[in-house]
């Protein structure tokens, strides 16, 4: 299933978990406030997964302006069942984060693939920006809080749908 | 970049009718080497064709008849065609008037010679 706490995500996420046959889907911002999310069951999970995965990727961006001298802009994990994808898209709103999982279901070079169509479908979405207004400390975790409770239908404006397949 | 893979998928892309020829992680479903034409998508291609491979391996494996030797596809514009080793996976793409006998011929040699 399928949970937003902003409805502009639905559609391209759902298309990229349906074309790309993975078993997670987290959509964050870097600050780790959720977007959208496939296959976690359970809030505390989201939060976990979408703090570890800003974790990741401020590692690694600071590692690849070190090496490299700009960020890298993906990571990939390899593990003995499961493979973990990290890539950043950038939305009206500002940059964004995919956290995917994925089995044998599926190959990173298809969900590279498919991340390039969600990463375009975001890109191109028509969305309000609204007053640059920066998180701050004091707002971030009640901010978090009223997306997680979007996502898993303790708030108004959860919104859900059932994968086809 | 030149690998010592390059010259044995020179080879086959030089086959009259051939438009690529991709060496491909059957599990990730990455390039390894490739040698193409201007204007092919190699790395969504290498995915999909990979996965193509990987399911027509594991669907022959169900029905009980071993191990895939070679897949080929029919499109209306051409073939892709594909065989396996040692989780890789060769992948040709060929006009539609290219000799496949030929191909797979020569596909079948080369995986012959392809070590990592």
């Amino acid at each position: 299933m399928i949970s937003v706490a902003e409805p502009w995500v639905e559609a391209p996420l759902k298309r990229f978990v349906d074309d790309a046959r993975v078993t997670f889907a987290l959509l964050i911002y870097p600050s780790g406030q959720v977007l959208g999310q496939s296959g976690f069951s359970r809030a505390v999970e989201v939060m976990s997964a979408a703090a570890l995965a800003a974790g990741i990727y401020a590692t690694v961006r600071e590692l690849g302006r070190t090496l490299d001298g700009k960020g890298f802009r993906d990571v990939f994990h390899a593990g003995a069942k499961r493979r973990l994808y990290l890539a950043e898209a950038f939305t009206p709103r500002g940059p964004c984060l995919l956290l995917t999982v994925f089995d044998e279901q599926s190959s990173l070079g298809l969900v590279q693939l498919y991340f390039e169509e969600l990463r375009t479908a975001l890109a191109q979405t028509k969305v309000q920006v609204p007053d640059a207004a920066p998180m701050l400390d004091e707002n971030f975790e009640v901010e978090l809080n009223r997306n997680l409770a979007m996502l898993f239908g303790r708030a108004p404006g959860r919104r859900h749908i059932t994968p086809t397949s | 970049m030149k690998t010592n893979l390059t010259p044995i998928l020179s080879a086959l892309t030089r086959q009259r009718g051939v438009r690529g020829s991709l060496l491909v992680d059957e599990t990730d479903g990455v390039i390894i080497d490739a040698t193409m034409h201007v204007g092919m998508k190699g790395p969504a291609f290498a995915a999909l064709a990979a996965s193509l491979y990987r399911k027509a391996r594991l669907s022959a494996e169900a029905a009980g008849l071993g191990g895939v030797t070679f897949v080929r596809l029919r499109a209306t514009e051409g073939h892709v065609c594909t065989a396996g080793k040692n989780e890789m996976v060769l992948v040709i793409v060929a006009d539609v008037h290219a000799n496949i006998g030929l191909i797979r011929m020569e596909m079948l040699k080369a995986l012959e010679r392809l070590t990592i």
